[in-house]
Parts: structure tokens; C-alpha cells; sequence
């Protein structure tokens, strides 16, 4: 579930960190869900702890995971705008590429409509 | 905390160490890269207390690391050479390890053990290679010093092995801070254990960064420019590499993406492609920038 890519040119922290928020948007995780701890993680990946807590440390800082002394990391209530913000986030990307590549507006409001 | 202070090591007629200044932080996992004698090994055993520098100051925790049995307490080495065992069985060397290291824990020596099952009465020198590898690594690990080096500790390892040790050191680094210094060829292990690495060659540090950071820092950029351009009309940015096949331009560039980007957009190319350099490929380069390459095997 945590997979990550070791050879990326992405740092290992950075990659981590959008894996959580990938399976929040995908609700993989749900709020309130208990992450695995640094300890699990870090193995589990045999990646180094202090990445993983870096990981842990951005993703609290952004409001994206909350965490109680002694018992863990914890799912926030990620804003359901930000799921939607994600979403029209690929939708222009994806369009932008399709009209490079010379597919015609027309064409795309047709895929949309048959969707 | 680990401490190098412009150290220098002579033997007879060559430099293995020529000025180097490092610090390493307690509780994380640093990673020395570089050719081969660019003065890796000699670092670790300047910091396990066997050599005592020509130059400069080598401290663990303040205190010097030479002929001082507090500081070397602290410190396992684990390198290639089993040859002082030869004639001991795995027991003999644990006990013998055991008389020096205050914290050593038969525990985890059993619980590693049971895992690999070496010959406890075999001689070691009957050992192969291998073996003799998995025999003193755990004996390391079961130590439960503060420190770790580890000389191209993982490239003697099977996979199986490799995640064993992983695993041990991400408990050691959580429970007790432990600090790990790791030399090695393998970027790849490098990149996933350390947060920290620095690239020696002939004895000089030619950086020393945090690893993400280092990650993102060179760019490799494939252009087309209108008309003809040259090396000289890249001035404005670091260029490390310039290659020119007809129309295309191939440049690497130090610098973060936004910097060269922008930079290179003044000239309105008609293909403009930036990525970033893997931690292989940055290594390369700034080795090729010091003028050791493989180039010349043509």
C-alpha cells in the first residue's frame, strides 16, 4: 500500500508524503485512520527513520495527519474541496496534453458527454 | 556527535587524507561515497581509533578517538578483516567482544543468530566469505554501541540478510540514536539509508549534503535553439557538460529547475526538456568535474 519508488529522482520523503495523500483521496484512508508508525514504515520500506519522520512532520504541518503523543499518527478530515481541487488538477492537466497532442475540443466535450 | 577537523593522513610518500572537516550528528545515518582510495576506509578507521591522524582532530563525542578506549567503546567497525579470528570459533569472538563492550546484548546476538544459524564451534577461518561477513555484522549489531561503521558492509550480503541489518539499524537509529556511517560503492543503498552523504576523492571532500537536497540540484536540459549556439552563450548559469549534436543542444546544469528554466527561456527555444540528474548520474558528473571519468576507455 505504501509503495514507494527507491530509484525515483524524487526524494523519499517527498514521494511518501503524496503516496498518504493519494490514499486519503482515494479513501484508501479514511479520517481517523492510524498510520502505520515511523518504525513500520521505515522497515517495512528499509528506508531510513528519520526520512520517514520527515515525511510524517510535513504532512502534520499541512494539516493532512494529526498525531497523539504516545498512541500515534491519525487521518485528518481532509476538506472535501481539496479532493475536488485534486481531481480538476488532472482533468486541466489531461486537457492540456490532448490539445497538444491535437485532439480537438470538440472531441474531448464528446468523451465527456459519453461519460 | 562525530567530529573531523581538518585531518590530514600521511603514509610514508602519499596523502590519504588531505584536509577534511566533517560533522555527523548523532542519531542519523550518513553515507561516504567515492572512488576507490579516495580515503573512504581510512575515515572509518581514523574514527574506530586505530590510526591516529597526521593532522587535525577526530572526536566522538568531544573526545578523541585515538588509543582511547571510552571513545572506541562507542564505536564498532565492521569491515572486511576476520583474519585476527582465524583460529576462534563464532563463541570465542563473541566473548571476546563481549569483555570490551559494556552494552553488549547476548539477546540480540541469539535472536540474529537464530535467524542465519552460523556454526557456533566451527573455526572461523573455515568460514566462507560470506559467513564470515554475517559473523562479524551481527556481532556489530548485538554490540549496541552508539556508533556503526560499516566498511562496504552490505555489498558481501544476500537480500535476505540485507533487510535483517535494515531493520536492526532503523530499531538502533529509534531506540537508542544510534549513528551510522556507511562507505560504500552502491548508491543505491546509500540514497535509501542515509540522510546524509558526502563524496571524498584523492582525500579532499568534494561535497557533503543532505541528500535530498543534493536530489534535484543538477538538471540534465535537452534543447533546440534558433541559429547556432555555443558554450560560451550559456554564461549566465553553471553548466557542468556541453554537447552539441546538430541541432540539438545537450547541457547539465547546477541549479534548481525554476533558475535554469527561466534563464534558458530568454533564449526562446523551440524544445525545452529539464530533468532532474539521479543520485548515480550527479555523482558521475562531479567526479567527470574533477577530472576522473571513464571517458577516457574509448
Amino acid at each position: 500500500m505504501y509503495n514507494i519508488d527507491l530509484q525515483s529522482r524524487t526524494p523519499i520523503y517527498e514521494q511518501l508524503y503524496k503516496k498518504i495523500i493519494e490514499l486519503i483521496l482515494k479513501k484508501e484512508l479514511m479520517p481517523n485512520d492510524k498510520l502505520p508508525s515511523v518504525r513500520e514504515l521505515a522497515k517495512e520500506l528499509g528506508v531510513n527513520p528519520n526520512t520517514v519522520s520527515k515525511a510524517f512532520q510535513l504532512l502534520e504541518r499541512d494539516k493532512v495527519i494529526y498525531s497523539l503523543a504516545g498512541r500515534g499518527s491519525f487521518v485528518c478530515n481532509v476538506n472535501p474541496d481539496a479532493v475536488r481541487d485534486a481531481a480538476f488538477a488532472d482533468f486541466d492537466k489531461a486537457v492540456a496534453e490532448a490539445l497538444t497532442a491535437g485532439v480537438t475540443k470538440e472531441e474531448l466535450k464528446e468523451r465527456i458527454e459519453g461519460a | 556527535m562525530i567530529e573531523l577537523k581538518n585531518v590530514k593522513m600521511c603514509f610514508e610518500d602519499f596523502n590519504a587524507l588531505d584536509g577534511v572537516d566533517l560533522t555527523i550528528e548523532a542519531g542519523t545515518a550518513f553515507g561516504l561515497l567515492g572512488s576507490n582510495g579516495a580515503g573512504k576506509s581510512t575515515i572509518l578507521r581514523l574514527l574506530s581509533g586505530v590510526y591516529e591522524a597526521t593532522e587535525g582532530e577526530v572526536l566522538i563525542d568531544g573526545e578523541p578517538a585515538y588509543d582511547n578506549v571510552a571513545a572506541k567503546q562507542k564505536v564498532f567497525f565492521i569491515n572486511d578483516e576476520t583474519v585476527q579470528f582465524g583460529a576462534m570459533t563464532l563463541t570465542d569472538m563473541r566473548n571476546y567482544y563481549k569483555g570490551f563492550y559494556p552494552n553488549f546484548s547476548d539477546e540480540i546476538f541469539d535472536k540474529l543468530n537464530a535467524i542465519i544459524k552460523l556454526p557456533e564451534k566451527k573455526r572461523i577461518d573455515k568460514f566462507s566469505k560470506g559467513m564470515k561477513r554475517q559473523a562479524i555484522v551481527i556481532t556489530g549489531l548485538a554490540a549496541c554501541t552508539d556508533y556503526l561503521l560499516l566498511d562496504e558492509a552490505f555489498d558481501g550480503l544476500d537480500p535476505t540478510m540485507r533487510i535483517i541489518v535494515k531493520r536492526m539499524l532503523v530499531d538502533a537509529m529509534l531506540d537508542r540514536k544510534l549513528t551510522v556511517v556507511i562507505s560504500s560503492h552502491n548508491l543505491k543503498e546509500i540514497n535509501e539509508l542515509c540522510d546524509t552523504a558526502a563524496l571524498l576523492h584523492q582525500g579532499k571532500l568534494l561535497f557533503n549534503r543532505d541528500l535530498d537536497s543534493v536530489k534535484g540540484s543538477i538538471h540534465k536540459v535537452q534543447a533546440a535553439f534558433n541559429g547556432d549556439c555555443t558554450e560560451n552563450d550559456f554564461e549566465g548559469l553553471d553548466v557542468l557538460h556541453y554537447e552539441r549534436n546538430q541541432s540539438i543542444t545537450y547541457l547539465i546544469i547546477k541549479g534548481d529547475e525554476e533558475t535554469i528554466r527561466t534563464e534558458l527561456e530568454k533564449k526562446q527555444p523551440k524544445v525545452l526538456d529539464l530533468i532532474p540528474l539521479t543520485l548515480e548520474e550527479i555523482f558521475i558528473y562531479e567526479m567527470e568535474g574533477m577530472g576522473y571519468d571513464c571517458n577516457g576507455l574509448d
